[in-house]
């Protein structure tokens, strides 16, 4: 590493155009050797172009960087052959082994053949998938695929490693095991850049710079960037978020805030603090006490230019309610003993439980546990093998065209027509579930003001970034007003004050007496769910609200939900026999 | 380049092909498929055609001359006429493609002058078949008269394809038409699948010159290739009894430069797309409408416009075409073929230097 000093990466004024926009600009870092430095920032910031930068595969459009000492643009090939890199998404062979995979980048990176066995076999059995040896990528599960492409970047054994979004889509449990090579691969003396829309990700840096609108806008370590959000965050605990949210929204220091079952948490401008008159106006609907902010505050903090809107549709929802009327039965979804197989594989395993009218229930559980399997089920998208399930009272098996007339569904991909406006893809749905002209017209128009689209109806889907798509994918599940949503992991990869707020959607379209069923990977979102649902290969191993799932269990001090999760799933692993009476 | 790294892509990627049945499938079937289709269907024989017969004098000489027709097996008696009318509405509706009107006293007239008008209408909707049709027709007539009547006698003689059969002539150019059709639409997808999947990312951030990666890439696909044209050829010469007059080892050879060079447009195109969707219709664009229309292969080159000629020497398939047609059809060796052989080795070479030259390990 010639002359590279202390630092892996050097860069000055970088800037990189596409066409007339502006990726990122005037950026200046330098990250040291052995740093765990965290790019985070909202959706469509630049991580991933900043990143490319530094791994030298793309070309800035101003200023200059060093890597290793190596220049990017004119050295590219001594930083590229050195760099370990690993892109967003999956980005392996899937049609080879796991042994393939791995041989394949060796023989790239040229490492020596005894060198290679004996490293080889470390890393694996660090990703724990030497079982899997001579599975095929495509068959793995998500984290596992990750895992994957985390070794196959440390064959050999690079000493910078860039990561564009580890984490995203894949499973807690996963993600702890790929930071725990992360770690280990850090104690070896490598350095790590990664980008991360995951602000608990981010609290395990060294340094973290926040990327906004291609700039960065604060940088330091977790503890400096927390101070600035100190006497900020606030929780008000309450059984009237409806009120309190006005409330908030009308207050001018307010920055955001996050609606969750018992309590409203939000964040004040730092400068202006609490004043006296709101804590009043509070006090009389809740109790309200200071809250030790998190990296999630920081970043709602250092965005205080994009405020969020509080979402205007709570009236409009309360005529979605009047509109239901009251045919609805006692419960939204029930089900019994469903299962789902293809072939051997079981990827429903004899799940029974119930979703009540207006009830959130989350369905949380490692890739490849089945939720997606079984939401497609109940959306009458595909048979089940056994058991049966009823939907606002109607059989899935039986009348599946009936049913998807009143349920929504929105899927992990959005399902939208990129090339079509936000109207047009409105306009579209509605006419798929067929909505005469003018009912249509309405319902567009009260699921764009739910939804907070105004403005954007002419807008092509392809130029949105991920959140307006995410809630235009909701506006179009919800046109024809369905007494049951699902909802497949609606929040993957958006970022943390977006998630928020499309929660607070999903809330008042609860209030206002929706079931919804949800699955994410976010277990922290498991806080705005009224009940639970905890999913392993297949089988439903635990449901309840989260005081029913700690007293489940025997351990005491489960503080978090992901504690809970893994207690449940580590209980499920030594359990020989199949615990029986869990799933209700 | 490091020979290590090129293994590394070439098995990689020959498994990726292998455990991708469809891949193999595709690769193997589709040639074999065009070319029974082609062999069989692209026929400009004269054969069965049916015609109708208006026989106004209904002598032992005018039924003589209908037998002419039909003994010469080119033509089939599908209509008797009674009417002019008739004579009409048959060729109309299709019914008959040929209609022959012998006059009232054909005989007489013959025996009298030793020559005697007939009439031959002939459907011309479909230009090609139609004057192969007249001309024939006009054949058998002039037979007629000169035996009746003997005179000069021509004596024409066919070389090269003395049956004048038109597989012979159809087989040994769909060679160059089906390995420009295929190995190129294969090997786009190869590098734009990578682009659409992401892992090219990995390949960009790795030690892997652009010559190293794409010549990794051309060595399968190159070898797939290879296997088309040994089971075109074969195919065209156990199958379809095409006579193979020059060295089948030459044939072969200059065969394997023009896989290459049919992979390495292949490669061009993926190297400038950025989806699959897209590298398909730009290979079929750049190989497959080019070898029909100017390839010589159907139609000849020599009669198009100054300009289009110009034109056709763009696209690499002609001269494969006139080398095969040439080996196996005039049994010509390198002696008289060299310059299409030449010309196919400058292609190859400059196709691989600009894709080499376009592709480029960034993202953007």
């Amino acid at each position: 590493m010639s002359g590279a000093g202390d630092n892996m990466i050097e860069a000055e004024g970088l800037a990189r155009r596409f066409g007339h926009a502006r990726a990122i600009s005037a950026i200046d870092l330098r990250i040291a050797r052995g740093e765990i430095f965290g790019l985070v920032g909202p959706d469509g910031a630049g991580k991933t172009t900043l990143l490319q930068l530094l791994a030298a595969i793309l070309d800035p459009s101003e200023g200059n960087c060093r890597v290793l000492g190596f220049d990017t643009v004119r050295q590219a090939s001594e930083v590229t052959s050195r760099i370990g890199y690993m892109a967003q998404g999956f980005t392996l062979y899937d049609h080879l082994t796991v042994a393939e995979n791995l041989a394949f980048a060796g023989k790239v990176r040229a490492v020596p053949q005894a060198v290679y066995a004996a490293r080889s076999e470390r890393i694996l059995a660090m990703a724990a998938l030497t079982p899997f040896l001579h599975r095929r990528e495509g068959t793995l599960s998500g984290g596992m695929r990750k895992k994957l492409a985390l070794c196959t970047n440390l064959i050999h054994q690079p000493p910078l490693l860039l990561l564009d979004e580890p984490g995203l889509g894949v499973d807690p449990l996963s993600r702890r095991e790929l930071w725990r090579m992360l770690e280990d691969f850090r104690h070896e003396g490598a350095t790590i850049v990664f980008a991360t829309s995951y602000m608990d990700e981010a609290e395990m840096c060294d340094h973290v710079a926040f990327l906004d609108h291609g700039s960065i806008t604060a940088q330091g370590s977790p503890d400096e960037l927390r101070a600035r959000a100190q006497g900020a965050v606030f929780q008000v605990e309450t059984d009237n978020p409806v009120a309190v949210e006005n409330v908030l929204s009308e207050a001018p220091e307010m920055l955001g805030s996050q609606w969750r079952p018992t309590d409203v948490r939000f964040v004040v401008e730092p400068a202006k603090g609490l004043s006296n008159e709101l804590r009043k106006q509070l006090e009389q609907l809740g109790r309200v006490e200071p809250a030790t902010p998190s990296m999630e505050d920081v970043f709602v903090v250092l965005r205080k230019g994009v405020r969020t809107e509080v979402p205007t549709g709570i009236a409009e929802v309360a005529r979605l309610a009047a509109s239901k009327g009251h045919r609805e039965p006692a419960e939204s979804v029930e089900t019994r003993r469903l299962t789902r197989r293809f072939g051997d594989f079981v990827a429903v395993d004899d799940v029974s439980f119930e979703v009540n009218p207006g009830e959130i229930f989350g369905l949380l559980g490692p890739n490849g546990a089945g939720k997606t399997t079984l939401i497609r089920m109940l959306c009458g998208l595909l048979p089940p093998s056994n058991g049966t399930a009823r939907v606002v009272g109607i059989d899935i098996a039986s009348q599946p065209r009936r049913l998807r007339q009143r349920i929504g569904y929105m899927s992990q991909r959005f399902s939208l027509y990129h090339d079509l406006t936000v109207h047009e893809n409105l306009a579209f749905f509605a006419s798929a579930y067929g909505i005469k002209r003018r009912p249509a017209r309405e319902a567009i128009a009260w699921a764009s003001a739910v939804t907070g689209l105004h403005g954007l109806a002419d807008e092509a889907v392809s130029g949105l970034s991920g959140a307006v798509r995410q809630r235009l994918a909701l506006a179009c599940g919800i046109l024809h007003r369905p007494a049951v949503l699902f909802l497949d992991e609606p929040t993957s990869g958006v970022d943390p004050q977006a998630r928020s707020r499309f929660w607070r959607l999903v809330n008042t379209l609860a209030a206002a007496g929706t079931a919804v069923l949800v699955t994410t990977h976010y277990l922290e979102e498991a806080a705005y769910c009224h009940r639970l649902g905890l999913m392993y290969e297949g089988r439903l191993i635990a449901a309840g609200d989260l005081a029913a799932l700690r007293a489940g269990l025997p351990q005491d001090g489960l503080e978090t939900i992901e504690d809970v999760f893994l207690a449940y799933i580590e209980r499920e692993r030594t359990q020989a026999v199949r615990p029986i009476g869990e799933a209700r | 380049m490091k020979f290590t790294r090129i293994a590394a892509i070439v098995e990689k990627e020959t498994t990726e092909i292998v455990r991708d049945p469809i891949t193999v499938v595709v690769a193997l079937l589709m040639p074999l498929l065009m070319l029974f289709l082609f062999g069989y269907a692209i026929s400009l024989d004269v054969d069965n055609v049916p015609i109708g017969v208006f026989d106004q004098d209904r002598s032992p000489d005018s039924r003589a001359l209908v037998d002419r027709f039909i003994q010469s097996g080119y033509f089939q008696l599908a209509q008797d006429f009674t009417d002019n009318r008739d004579v009409e509405k048959g060729l109309q509706r299709g019914t008959v493609k040929l209609a022959l009107v012998i006059p009232p006293k054909f005989q007489n007239t013959l025996a009298r002058d030793g020559t005697a008008p007939v009439q031959v209408l002939v459907d011309g909707t479909y230009s090609a078949t139609a004057n192969l049709v007249a001309a024939y027709a006009a054949a058998i007539v002039s037979d007629f008269h000169s035996e009746a009547s003997p005179s000069v006698h021509v004596d024409a003689r066919v070389w090269y394809n003395p049956a004048l059969r038109s597989v012979t002539f159809v087989i040994p150019g769909l060679f160059g038409v089906i390995l420009m059709a295929f190995p190129p639409l294969l090997t786009a997808l190869a590098i734009t699948r990578e682009k659409e999947s992401g892992s090219i990312q990995q390949i960009f951030a790795s030690p892997l010159t652009p010559a190293e990666f794409l010549t990794g890439k051309l060595v399968p696909y190159g070898l797939i290739a290879f296997v088309q044209i040994v089971m075109v050829i074969a195919v065209g010469f156990l199958w379809f009894d095409v006579p193979l007059r020059g060295s089948i080892g030459l044939l072969l050879l200059v065969g394997l430069v023009y896989v290459f060079c049919t992979v390495g447009i292949g490669l061009l195109v993926s190297t400038v797309t950025k989806s699959q969707l897209v590298a398909m219709l730009l290979a079929l664009i750049v190989t497959l409408m080019p070898s029909f229309l100017f390839s010589g292969f159907l139609f000849p080159i020599s009669t198009m416009p100054y300009v289009l000629q110009l034109y056709t020497r763009l696209f690499p398939v002609q001269y494969f075409v006139d080398f095969s047609r040439g080996v196996v059809l005039k049994g010509a060796g390198l002696p008289e073929l060299w310059p299409s052989v030449l010309l196919l080795f400058a292609y190859t070479a400059i196709i691989f230097a600009l894709a080499a030259w376009r592709f480029r390990k960034k993202v953007a």
